[in-house]
């Protein structure tokens, strides 16, 4: 753990992102938005309080990309190298989710996988919570504990350097040699500053009856036959943007055409369960043709499925989707509804 | 380079037989062999336009090229149906699980099909005919709609040369004039009287459109077939093949990595798996 003087942040920045493409955090009212830069620039960039409107999937598992041609697979293979700084920790903990069905579950998904090596991810702690943050209900907290190469945690005493992987100990190495040995007091703002935006976001989930240890996944699975499910999806226009919104939603569709050359292309770009032929089959079955049992079947994915296969849920509280939903869906009232109803 | 499985393999079409109005099947002959076992499934695409799965119909020992018999139901299939000899095509697999030919040796394999359903089941039937005497007894019972939906009809007398060694009977929903043989569901030729087995020791696998399958599965359990003792090809919208795309999941299981063919317990607690 190392001690960075706040007047100091952006030279640290611009040296760590120097030869690399850089994704940072602009500001813009009380959002931020994920923006692609040449370098980091102190002026436009910030580390941001709590995360973006775009969910950091996005650049390693693009909305659409060329796949299942080798000029493609090239074109993967000889993209620059990447780093995003200021990822919060909803949105690093989501890629558990990516790396398990694109990396682990074999065959490997090629694109991710260089997309994966090729990013450096910069993490850091949130400082404030939008009103929408839920992560202590989903067992997360609003900094990262693992899954990223360096945390920054951006405190009154200073910036608590942190390298949380191998590589991210080498860029630190080689980048900022000179940093100090974060002090006492620097790690005690640090945790005294965890504690408070972790109190604030634990009484905003409470507030919308989700306590932290609150067993979603049998909220969700013994409320499959129950209403709620229609009474929400009254509201549902089937838009997907809960979907495209989400940090850890990875399911695509595989679509051919053609490229401008005439020549076929496949892409492979980003779905939604919500549509109504997403589960549809050539001949017409289709098990999911209630809107109901489609947004369903998303809360099961999300709190069953994946703490079967995977031990964990697939939903780490950003309130995205929540903002996102056309309907004004919001997946705190839905959980709240299964607790009760289970 | 590392693999991308993606990347279909080309495959040329060397034959087509008609089987019926609307279904036919396709000979292909991949680039390089494409090893599949009975019950595993391929990625079928027509470059540029789309891409559709199908499980191959002709015998798994049979490696530099397969058949695959294909109903014309949609988009893919549209455009394959025009395709002639000499025309390629796209593959990629074999994917997902085969048929457990292990767990049904020195048992009897009861196999039921439903229509274009045989086709994955011709597969099985072919690899059980290659260690035919390994099984206590190998019956078919196999229903269409009409005598002309009837698949492999030039084969179904003598069932490839190999009559003697199975105890067949077929059936149509409609019968026309030619047909002399039995009329009515599948279902009913699985009725005592039409149908002999020892359903407590053996399996039973099951291919059709999802309503026979389920009036099929229903029958079995009367039949006294346990649940783990019935195959049931569950085949989803499998988009990707490989498990990460998401359309095709079966409660804990997605039908291309754990299935397509799954036994019934795997998946009767699971709500609308007939739809």
């Amino acid at each position: 753990m190392l001690k960075l003087d706040k007047g100091r942040l952006g030279d640290f920045l611009q040296t760590l992102c120097r030869g690399r493409a850089v994704y940072a955090l602009e500001q813009d009212g009380d959002q931020y938005h994920l923006v692609r830069a040449e370098a980091w620039d102190p002026e436009r960039h910030v580390l941001g309080a709590y995360r973006p409107v775009e969910p950091l999937k996005s650049l390693v598992f693009p909305p659409r990309e060329r796949v299942g041609a080798p000029a493609a697979l090239a074109e993967a293979e000889g993209a620059a190298e990447s780093i995003v700084v200021g990822a919060k920790n909803c949105d690093v903990s989501a890629l558990r989710i990516h790396d398990f069905v694109l990396r682990e579950t074999a065959p490997a998904d090629p694109y991710y996988a260089l997309a994966r090596e090729k990013t450096l991810i910069v993490s850091c702690d949130c400082t404030d919570a939008r009103e929408v943050c839920f992560c202590p209900a989903v067992g997360e907290q609003p900094y990262v504990k693992e899954g990223s190469d360096i945390n920054l945690a951006a405190t009154p005493e200073g910036i608590l350097v942190e390298a949380l992987s191998r590589r991210g100990a080498d860029l630190l190495r080689r980048a900022a040699p000179g940093l100090p040995p974060a002090d006492e007091a620097l790690a005690a703002a640090r945790d005294a500053q965890r504690a408070r935006v972790g109190e604030l976001v634990r009484e905003r989930a409470a507030s919308r009856g989700l306590k932290r240890d609150a067993d979603l996944r049998k909220a969700v699975r013994g409320t499959e036959e129950h209403g709620l499910w229609d009474e929400f999806a009254e509201d549902c226009v089937e838009c997907g943007a809960c979907n495209l919104a989400c940090c850890t939603c990875h399911c695509f569709l595989l679509a051919d055409g053609r490229d401008a050359d005439g020549r076929p292309a496949r892409l492979r770009q980003w779905d939604s369960c919500l549509y109504l032929n997403f589960a549809r089959v050539a001949g017409g079955a289709n098990p999911r043709r209630r809107r109901a049992a489609r947004l369903y079947n998303r809360f099961d994915k999300k709190f069953n499925f994946f703490p079967e296969v995977l031990g964990r849920y697939a939903c780490d509280g950003c309130g995205r989707c929540a903002e996102a939903c056309t309907g004004r869906i919001d997946i705190r009232d839905v959980l709240k509804r299964a607790l009760d109803a289970a | 380079m590392q693999p991308d499985p993606y990347a279909p393999m080309p495959a040329a079409i060397v034959d087509v037989f008609a089987e019926t109005p609307n279904i036919k099947t396709f000979r292909l002959r991949p680039e390089a062999p494409v090893p599949f076992r009975a019950g595993q499934f391929v990625e079928l695409s027509v470059p540029g336009l789309g891409e559709a799965p199908f499980t191959p119909s002709s015998a798994p020992s049979v490696a530099d090229t397969m058949e695959i018999t294909i109903m014309r139901v949609g988009l893919v299939t549209e455009r394959l149906h025009a395709l002639k000899p000499g025309a390629v095509v796209g593959v990629r697999g074999p994917l997902g699980k085969p048929y457990p030919l292990e767990a049904m040796r020195g048992r009897e394999v009861l196999v039921v099909g439903g229509g274009v359903g045989l086709a994955p089941l011709r597969a099985l039937l072919f690899a059980l005919f290659e260690d035919v005497t390994a099984y206590r007894k190998i019956i078919l019972r196999y229903g269409a709609r009409t005598p002309s939906d009837l698949v492999y009809r030039g084969a179904l007398d003598d069932l490839w040369g190999m009559a003697d060694a199975v105890d067949a009977m077929l059936t149509v929903d409609r019968r026309d004039d030619g047909w002399t043989g039995h009329e009515g569901v599948v279902t009913t030729i699985l009725e005592p009287g039409r149908l002999t087995c020892d359903a407590r020791n053996g399996v039973a696998v099951v291919c059709g459109p999802p309503i026979m399958m389920k009036f099929t599965t229903v029958k079995l359990l009367d039949l006294g077939y346990a649940p783990d003792r019935i195959y049931l090809s569950m085949e989803k919208n499998m988009s990707c093949g490989i498990g990460k795309c998401g359309h095709c999941r079966l409660g804990a299981y997605y039908a291309c990595q754990d299935g397509p063919v799954f036994t019934f317990d795997k998946v009767q607690g699971l709500s609308r798996i007939w739809d």
